[in-house]
């Protein structure tokens, strides 16, 4: 099956899952809960695809498959932030300010973070993968650490709020917050979108690239810099998702090998949705909200991770 | 003396080794030559108990290897695999302490101590002894690897193409300390060596594989002729005597490109 | 670490001569910081201790001396040192530098035991808490092990195990929270030594027969270090010596996760620093890793209790931010 028809079965059955999703068990009582489902669609649709996007377009960028923003750190710096606001503003300050603020706040913390993982470890354009990898998972550690400890100084209600900031959750979407994340993302979608022929030539390697005409060092800054944004909306929209983005990422590889950028990153959109629609499909009917979509997600990927990191030999 | 009978093994379908029947005589230094993929490391590692054979029978000194005690094998044959990938921040004379562990079970004596000392000036290694394994060269960490093999006073040492990724000096003086071993302390050695030349300078005993079958056994003189060697490895080659040995020039037959 | 072998400049260049040590420091430096810190660990705490009333061997302040800080002050060196020696071992069995039970789902392994004996028997003791600790943290370590015999690449193994724990945890997590367990596991599984006092911590002092252990078997544990085919060929029964580093291993994980909660970290900083200084013969540094896992554990607990006095900063997290920040240090500084 080529890619193309692949992804077409895959948008199908997504469309499928969503309509599921909105309408089941919806007659008890239409009206109030259609809207908040499609908005929780809209969330899961706007912030999946911010989660694939990133991931894929970091692994291009970076040159190999198991990288991406989750595991570099870029969550584990949100969730300082925004331990740091609880500390500082305190609950009140936070619902008053955390809104739109914090999300600015994000933002600007990411794209700093961007700067420092572009200028630090991509430096000499070669990126000792694993070392990197081992760094951002060490650093996502020690930053939680930190994070912990911030926590011991905050009251239990504010407590609650960074908890719930930390975890995937669909319910905490405002509308205001999805319009402009809606609008964010589409804008960077555009920005992108012009690039995306050069998307597929990053992926050849840096030498290549370089020597078939494109600006590296600029092509890769820029590229980090978008990623900043997308993950500071899949973030502060849903929560941190950790392993999914490798998983997202990997997945759409399989399902169109070989294929550029143009379908690898739909296709990545589509399994994002997808898998997040499947998760809460599952908490709400299977497990009876007994479980979280955060677990179940981090559970599925993490171990499907693990058997792909120690099936294949040579992994780039 | 090791006696194989019969010998054979296959990974899943492939046959890697197959009716290998051969002797490596008491105190003299035997090499396994062979083209890649002949099935050589393999030999050797089921003589190192490394691996167990599919089929056949192993004995050293008339008893099969099989029943021979783990304990009791390690006082026996002491076995070199290629460059041992150790990353261990050891100095040469901690290493080749590590040696005596089949003797003294982790209580060093002063027999450990003097052996160990006898098997470093062995190899002249005396000046680095107190060198940590990571700052040395290759060839010094192949000798440091051979003088802990030494220092197991086994009767019977096994290598793994030891000549590997050496400088030529350093192979030299290895195969030179291999032919000493055998002469002057009447130790056996088997040895797997790539290299015709060293081979055929430095043996008493060729045994040639092809395609996991034995392709010829004997004295050196036996086995390197030119006949021989052309149908073992596909190469024409010319044999020239020297006052200490012979040459073995080597070329692709005529009318093939290269 | 993978390191560029230099070219031989001459017998034992770099080995024995860093000046401070010439200086004769050696054994009285080490020995008398220690002491300085195991009385510092005394001193210091929330409720203040009257020296007066010590020599009188009665009243508060000898109360508060043996029933919390004299039963802290032996946590805190047993578990450093256990932990600093199991990361020892495991560096050898999986001959890597970066692993010890926080980076090989160990630990993790120890939380999962715990809960499942808190959720699955609640009227039993500590001792099956810690029967069960130890036989995930053994079952979780051995499959680890032979999983990661097949990676090549250094820095894969410490990033799979991470990996792992953090299945591990989710896995956790999945379990704690369907059973409305979630909210209370995340505080008391962090390493703290508040909790230790007279009567409920005395597991750990398990730690310190297996470091014995340890000590006797460490020649074989060195040479567990080069691999199955050196070791087979010295006649050490190799999967013997593995399952049973791994059981000691298991052993003093979960003696420390139940008696003080986790902290992750110490077993491989001290180790690896160790190793830097004395080289990786375990005859010869076992005793100098159990001394620096002591003494981290006994600083990185000064500091917890100090920074924001007279609260406490857990050890899980100053061990781990010390630690972390150590280990960040150590790979980019091999790096170089």
């Amino acid at each position: 099956m080529t890619g193309r028809a692949t992804f077409a079965l895959t948008a199908f059955g997504l469309a499928l899952l969503a309509l599921a999703f909105v309408l089941q068990g919806a007659a008890a009582d239409p009206v109030w809960l259609i809207p908040r489902r499609l908005m929780k669609l809209a969330a899961m649709i706007v912030g999946g695809c911010a989660v694939a996007l990133s991931s894929i377009s970091f692994q291009t960028v970076a040159g190999n498959r198991i990288l991406t923003p989750a595991v570099m750190g870029y969550e584990a710096v949100y969730l300082l932030l925004q331990s740091v606001l609880v500390v500082t503003l305190g609950a009140s300050g936070l619902t008053l300010w955390g809104g739109s603020g914090g999300f600015l706040l994000s933002i600007l913390f990411m794209l700093g973070y961007s700067l420092t993982l572009d200028r630090w470890l991509f430096r000499d354009g070669r990126a000792d993968l694993w070392m990197l990898m081992l760094v951002g998972l060490v650093l996502t550690m020690v930053i939680g650490t930190v994070t912990q400890f911030l926590q011991l100084r905050i009251s239990p209600g504010e407590f609650a709020i960074f908890q719930s900031a930390a975890q995937i959750s669909f319910e905490r979407v405002e509308p205001w917050r999805l319009l402009v994340s809606t609008i964010l993302f589409c804008v960077i979608c555009l920005a992108g979108w012009r690039g995306l022929p050069a998307l597929d030539v990053l992926a050849l390697g840096r030498d290549q690239a370089m020597s078939l005409g494109i600006d590296h060092r600029r092509a890769v800054r820029r590229l980090l810099m978008l990623i900043a944004v997308l993950v500071a909306v899949s973030t502060s929209l849903i929560g941190p998702t950790a392993f999914m983005g490798i998983f997202v990422a990997n997945l759409a590889y399989a399902l169109a090998p070989g294929a550029g950028h143009r379908l690898t990153l739909p296709m990545g959109c589509a399994i994002a949705v997808g898998m997040f629609l499947l998760a809460q499909l599952m908490v709400e009917r299977l497990f009876d909200y007994r479980t979280t979509v955060g677990i179940l997600v981090n559970l599925a990927c993490g171990v499907w991770f693990l058997a792909l990191m120690l099936r294949q030999r040579s992994m780039i | 003396m090791i006696l194989l009978t019969d010998i054979g093994k296959s990974h899943g379908t492939r046959a890697v080794l197959s009716g290998i029947t051969a002797r490596f005589p008491r105190q003299s230094l035997t090499s396994i030559i062979g083209p890649n993929g002949a099935g050589k490391s393999t030999l050797l590692m089921l003589i190192a108990r490394l691996a167990e054979p599919g089929s056949g029978r192993i004995t050293l000194g008339g008893a099969d290897i099989a029943r021979i005690s783990r304990a009791e094998y390690a006082r026996r044959v002491a076995t070199l695999r290629q460059f041992p990938a150790i990353e261990l921040r050891l100095t040469v004379e901690e290493l080749v302490a590590f040696g005596r562990f089949p003797h003294n079970r982790g209580r060093p004596t002063a027999e450990d101590r003097r052996a160990t000392d006898e098997a470093i000036a062995f190899l002249s290694l005396d000046t680095i002894r107190k060198a940590r394994l990571d700052e040395l060269s290759g060839g010094q960490r192949q000798m440091a690897f051979l003088a802990m093999t030494i220092a197991q006073q086994t009767h019977c040492l096994l290598l793994d193409e030891p000549l590997n990724n050496l400088d030529m000096r350093h192979a030299l003086r290895i195969m030179q300390a291999l032919r000493s071993l055998c002469d002057d302390l009447g130790r056996t050695v088997v040895a797997v060596i790539h290299d015709i030349n060293f081979a055929a300078n430095h043996s008493d005993q060729i045994i040639a594989l092809k395609d996991g079958r034995l392709h010829s056994s004997g004295t050196v003189d036996q086995v390197v002729t030119e006949a021989g060697l052309r149908d073992l490895y596909g190469l024409d080659f010319h044999i020239l005597p020297r006052p200490h040995g012979r040459l073995c020039d080597y070329f692709t037959p005529k009318g093939e490109a290269g | 670490m993978d390191r560029p072998v230099a070219p031989a400049a001459g017998p034992g260049a770099g080995n024995d001569c860093r000046p401070w040590r010439r200086r004769g420091m050696g054994r009285a430096l080490p020995g008398a910081l220690f002491a300085a810190l195991c009385l510092a660990s005394l001193m210091v705490g929330a409720g203040r201790m009257e020296l007066a009333q010590l020599t009188t061997f009665s009243g508060e302040a000898w109360l508060t001396l043996t029933a919390s800080r004299l039963p802290r002050l032996a946590a805190v060196v047993l578990t450093g040192a256990g932990l600093a020696v199991c990361g020892a071992v495991l560096q050898q069995i999986l001959r890597n530098r970066f692993v010890e039970p926080a980076t090989t789902g160990g630990l993790e392994a120890a939380k999962l035991g715990i809960l499942v004996a808190l959720t699955l028997l609640p009227g039993a003791g500590q001792g099956v808490r810690m029967a069960l600790a130890m036989a995930f943290c053994l079952a979780a370590s051995l499959i680890f092990a032979v999983i990661t015999a097949r990676l090549r690449a250094t820095v894969l193994v410490p990033v799979a195990g991470l990996m792992y724990g953090s299945v591990l945890g989710a896995l956790a997590e999945f379990y704690a929270y369907s059973r409305n367990f979630l909210q209370g596991m995340q505080g008391w599984m962090l390493g703290d030594f508040s909790k230790v006092v007279q009567g409920s911590y005395e597991v750990v002092w398990l730690v310190l027969p297996v470091v014995a252990a340890t000590y006797v078997f460490a020649r074989r544990f060195t040479l567990i270090g080069m691999g199955a085919e050196v070791a087979a060929s010295l006649g050490l029964g190799y999967r013997a010596m593995v399952v049973l580093g791994l059981v000691l291993v298991s052993a003093t994980v979960a003696a420390t996760v139940i008696t003080v909660g986790a902290i992750p970290f110490v077993g491989l900083v001290v180790p690896n620093l160790v190793s830097l200084w004395r080289g990786d013969d375990l005859t010869r540094t076992l005793p100098m890793i159990a001394a620096g896992g002591a003494m981290l554990l006994l600083i990185c607990d000064l500091l917890g209790r100090l920074i924001i006095w007279p609260y406490e900063v857990p050890v899980g997290l100053t061990g781990g931010g010390v630690g972390g920040l150590m280990f960040l240090f150590l790979i980019l500084w091999g790096r170089r």
